[in-house]
């Protein structure tokens, strides 16, 4: 009798352990975790602020890297939407901000196979994780799909090579642009921080 | 093609030089590199002879044209292929074989 108690004791031992293993492996499966500061850490790599409530975590693959970020689906026609990401690889190959800005833009919403005539607004010099950057707005209409977006890239650099933040906010071609999106986007980039040295940085 | 364009000042560093090598013409590779701000060298390998001569079989035929898959080959300087991958070139994996050969004294 005291032997099948401690049979049953180990079985339920046994199913606890494996219980527990799989509820400890579902959060190492994300690729971020809560810092005690209230940040976000996303793969023990880069460290940033928790956007507002409202906005989802995405990965996306661009420039033949994966970049992360976070998606906002907005009041109004479709496609009403605004997405922020951290692009490691931004298109072009220069390592110098305004070649790759240029470049940049001969590729840029190339994915979404789409004519979006684009045409850059602003350019300006910003200091960006504590060294030089480029700040470009841009925006473009489709009048075919009936369709414009309105987009903020930021170029920085991370060792030798350039990476990027952008934002890109959606809208039917007769909806408004909405600025409080920009203003979170602004926050991530200025709060963005590399906890540790980039691949490249380490060849 | 825009990866290695990226890594180019890496290759460098390594001793190493990127060429690529496509069964398109070379009006289609012309506009392709100046399209993608390619600044290293594109062969125009037509009748596949070179592909083939790197061990990568035609896959199939498109109007009487071989089509092959993609390859990356790594040849050291004395004509050796060190190096084989098919698929999309892994970046990070070519660049940490560079690193090694060329610390080897195998430039590529």
């Amino acid at each position: 009798m005291k032997r099948k108690g401690l049979m049953i004791l180990f079985a339920l031992l046994a199913l606890v352990w494996v219980l527990g293993c799989a509820t400890l492996q579902q959060p190492s499966e994300k690729p971020y975790r809560l810092s005690e500061r209230g940040t976000l850490i996303w793969e023990d790599e880069f460290e940033f602020m928790v956007p507002p409530s409202g906005w989802s975590v995405v990965q996306v693959e661009s420039g033949g890297e994966f970049g992360f970020g976070f998606l906002r689906r907005e009041r109004g026609e479709f496609p009403s939407q605004s997405i922020f990401v951290y692009d490691e690889e931004p298109f072009g190959g220069s390592l110098k901000l305004e070649e790759r800005s240029e470049e940049f833009f001969k590729r840029y919403l190339w994915a979404a196979a789409i004519s979006m005539n684009l045409k850059v607004l602003e350019t300006k010099r910003v200091n960006v994780v504590g060294g030089e950057g480029l700040a470009v707005i841009a925006e473009g209409k489709d009048p075919v799909k009936k369709e414009k977006v309105r987009s903020k890239i930021v170029f920085g650099k991370r060792g030798e090579r350039i990476v990027s933040w952008y934002l890109t906010q959606w809208r039917h071609i007769d909806g408004s642009f909405d600025p409080s999106a920009f203003e979170v986007f602004d926050k991530f980039v200025a709060s963005f921080k590399f906890l540790k040295k980039s691949f490249y940085e380490t060849l | 093609m825009e990866g290695h364009q990226r890594n180019l000042y890496l290759y460098d560093r390594f001793n190493a030089r990127v060429v690529g090598v496509s069964v398109d013409d070379v009006t289609t590779l012309k506009y392709w590199a100046k399209s993608l701000d390619l600044t290293f060298p594109l062969l125009s390998n037509v009748t596949g002879f070179l592909g083939e001569s790197l061990g990568v079989a035609p896959s199939g035929e498109i109007k009487g044209y071989p089509v092959f898959g993609r390859r990356t080959v790594i040849v050291d300087r004395n004509g050796i292929i060190r190096y084989v991958r098919d698929g999309s070139p892994d970046f990070k994996d070519i660049l940490l074989f560079l690193k090694k050969l060329n610390q080897e004294g195998g430039r590529p």
